[in-house]
């Protein structure tokens, strides 16, 4: 073969290494990676600390998919644990000895058939000790029916639907607040406020159900006449004609329960339809600064939920205040907190806690301490009840007011007040 | 009556975008036997060139236009150059799993890049006129009237200049067309190149009406596909009724059936795609050559 003809095929090779390695991409482990930080065993090399073993967690979180953006939160959100806990910690202290962590990390691609499968893969292939939840609860659904079936623990902090945990299971446990009382809050500011009325749109999986249904009960307790319900496929593109059934009703209050980009979708559709409805309450992305930089001053007005703020009063001995934590966070990763990220480190601390109090790495041991455990942390109190949700967490409510994300309820942790209503869009 | 009209300029205008969107897919498609299913990531790709110069630079979006097609279109004669003319004559499935091993590497790359968070493009002409109770939203009239300029331009292209009777006799007998001098290969770069210039001037003009983000393309190439195949191949007014009948089928079932009707709305042009495949294969409004022959 000529030299000339190699190079006429090189790219070819080329382009099949490629092709390979992009499919084989969901099956290995991720590489380490500069961009995501650390990564699997890259953070978890920490011999000198005089550890004697390591434990092992595994987590599939979408890295790609349509929760490529809330996956890099949570992935940052372990991360920042495994590095305090590795470095700054010392290691888990089980009984006398400690124990260096490591995570083994895969990309579930945000579908639930890869969750499941990679669910399987990190209990039987890697013998995981522990698996950390991934991000939404669609994917949660899928993956803790995998662990239930091992009988392996899976504590997590981003799956919030009531769904999740209707199931009798008794290895899976949440750190957040369930998605049925997401805007029970703000539903409540607003009636005090005077709204009467309100309209639902919520994507019809597994959290967006959960926020829509809860929305409704609120409501109704908050005595809002519900004028109208829809749902929404997962991949919508584009939600006109619900804005425009919704603006010929007149409702006070708009509530939209997605996540990151159907809340840009809604913020968008609204503005070209005109539907100028008192207050919107859209949930996941307005209390993530990034919908601010990528929406402007139309997101002025904006209520959204929130499980955490950095700037709320709780605190713990191991990332100090919830404003110390945001402060590690931003300086690690360059950017602040968001909720998911926050919820993702208090998931990782909560089993670090429970596996302390056991003093053992035995599955039964862990679950009775996740059980018996209530602790306070930087993120809030963490007390599971029997049915492994976070009973004892409220859930706040931000608005975006000239650009900034204020906490407007409940009363005790606001730092601003609510803003009502919201003026129309051409009057602004 | 109100909500009626409001829904036809709705689903109008979504259609616009639709028929924009598929003719790059449908031209490929009806000219080389090549399904490009990498072609959502094109689109993808256009939006994104288009909020760097807009959100960096501080172009207007719709002005981007003006670099976007030019780079794309070399972008598309170096990949067809380079990669899609060595697989041209083997199998279907050779080209499917190239075209599919490319939009995995664009989006990834692109999550790469630009990170996996979703972007908006803000535009001059955001707002709304009212004409009576019913609001038309002027970005989106926009994307229609530049949809119907593009589609036009090719037309005439297509129809009345040496090269774009070049492109529609390699299409219908590539043997003859070489016979009488058609130089293939070239005819078939240039013919790619257009396409994705023009699918990624459809990212362009989706970017002001939707968030956009490095996952975005996978359910356009479906709708690319449902379209086509209801349109018939390279056929453009096939691209710009079947944009139009599926846009307007998605709003009304949307706006009249309350509660799912999003979801059935969307699931809808699948069901038309079934029953077109089972009764009139060759598409509603024929096109470049029935779908399947090759």
């Amino acid at each position: 073969m000529s030299v000339r003809r190699i190079w006429r095929i090189m790219p070819l090779f080329i382009l099949a290494a490629l092709l390979m390695a992009a499919c084989a991409a969901p099956a290995a482990p991720s590489e380490p990676a500069a961009s995501d930080g650390g990564e699997q065993t890259s953070e978890a090399a920490v011999s000198d600390n005089g550890c004697v073993g390591t434990i092992k967690l595994g987590a599939a979180v979408s890295e790609t998919g349509k929760y490529a953006r809330e996956g890099k939160d949570t992935r940052q959100g372990y991360n920042t644990w495994l590095d305090w806990v590795n470095k700054e910690y010392g290691g888990v202290k089980v009984g006398g000895d400690c124990y260096n962590v490591e995570i083994v990390y895969y990309d579930d691609e945000g579908d639930p058939d890869t969750a499941a499968n990679l669910a399987e893969k990190l209990i039987t292939d890697d013998e995981v000790d522990f698996l950390l939840g991934p991000y939404s609860s669609g994917l949660t659904m899928a993956a803790s029916a995998i662990s239930e079936k091992y009988n392996k623990i899976m504590i997590e902090g981003n799956g919030a639907s009531e769904s999740l945990f209707e199931r009798g299971f008794k290895n899976l446990f949440a750190v957040l607040t369930p998605a049925g009382n997401y805007t029970q809050s703000a539903l409540k500011a607003l009636a005090d406020q005077g709204a009467t009325s309100v309209v639902i749109a919520y994507e019809d999986t597994a959290f967006p159900s959960s926020v829509g249904a809860g929305a409704q009960k609120w409501a109704e307790e908050y005595g809002l006449e519900i004028l109208g319900v829809e749902t929404y496929p997962k991949d919508v593109a584009d939600v006109s004609a619900i804005m425009t059934k919704f603006r010929d009703m007149e409702p006070d209050v708009f509530v939209g329960g997605g996540h990151f980009n159907d809340a840009l979708l809604f913020v968008r559709a609204a503005q070209e339809l005109g539907f100028s409805p008192k207050a919107m309450v859209i949930t996941v992305g307005p209390s993530n600064p990034k919908f601010v930089e990528e929406v402007g001053d139309a997101a002025n007005y904006i209520i959204g939920p929130t499980q955490w703020e950095a700037t709320m009063s709780y605190q713990d001995d191991y990332f100090g205040s919830a404003a110390d934590y945001a402060a590690r966070y931003e300086g690690m990763w360059g950017e602040p907190p968001t909720y998911q990220a926050a919820e993702s480190t208090a998931t990782a601390l909560a089993l670090q806690l429970a596996i302390e109090a056991a003093g053992s790495l035995d599955s039964d041991a862990v679950r009775q301490a996740l059980n018996d455990l209530d602790v306070m942390t930087f993120y809030g109190p963490i007390n599971f009840d029997e049915t492994g949700k976070n009973a004892g967490k409220p859930m706040g409510a931000i608005q975006i007011q000239a650009g900034a994300i204020n906490v407007v309820a409940p009363a005790d942790a606001a730092v601003s007040e609510l803003e009502y209503p919201m003026p129309a869009w051409d009057e602004r | 009556m109100d909500q009626l009209s409001q829904a036809a300029i709705n689903g109008v205008m979504l259609g616009g975008f639709y028929a924009v969107m598929v003719l790059g897919f449908s031209i490929i498609w009806g000219v080389m036997g090549v399904i490009n299913l990498a072609h959502g990531e094109f689109v993808m790709v256009g939006a994104y060139i288009t909020w760097l110069l807009s959100k960096q630079l501080g172009w207007e979006p719709f002005a981007t236009v003006i670099v976007v097609f030019p780079v794309m279109f070399a972008v598309g004669y170096a990949l067809q150059h380079g990669l899609i003319n060595r697989v041209i004559d083997r199998p279907y499935l050779i080209s499917l799993l190239v075209t599919y091993g490319l939009s995995i590497i664009i989006a990834n790359a692109t999550k790469i890049i630009f990170t996996a968070t979703p972007r908006t493009v803000d535009t001059a002409f955001s707002g709304f006129w009212r004409v009576g109770d019913v609001t038309v939203p002027i970005t989106k009239t926009i994307v229609l009237i530049a949809a119907l300029i593009i589609m036009s331009g090719l037309h005439l292209f297509l129809q009345y200049t040496r090269l774009g009777k070049s492109i529609r006799a390699a299409a219908q007998n590539r043997e003859a067309a070489r016979i009488v001098g058609i130089e293939i290969k070239y005819v078939y770069a240039i013919t790619f190149a257009i396409c994705i210039a023009l699918t990624a001037v459809a990212g362009t003009l989706v970017a002001p009406t939707q968030p956009i983000y490095p996952f975005m393309g996978p359910p356009l190439t479906l709708k690319a596909f449902a379209i086509t195949a209801m349109a018939g191949l390279g056929s453009i007014p096939g691209a710009l009724m079947g944009g139009i009948v599926l846009g307007l089928v998605e709003v009304l079932i949307a706006t009249f059936v309350p509660g799912v009707g999003t979801n059935l709305g969307i699931v809808s042009s699948f069901v038309i795609l079934v029953v077109v495949l089972v009764t009139r294969p060759q598409g509603l409004f024929g096109g470049l050559k029935p779908a399947g022959a090759h």
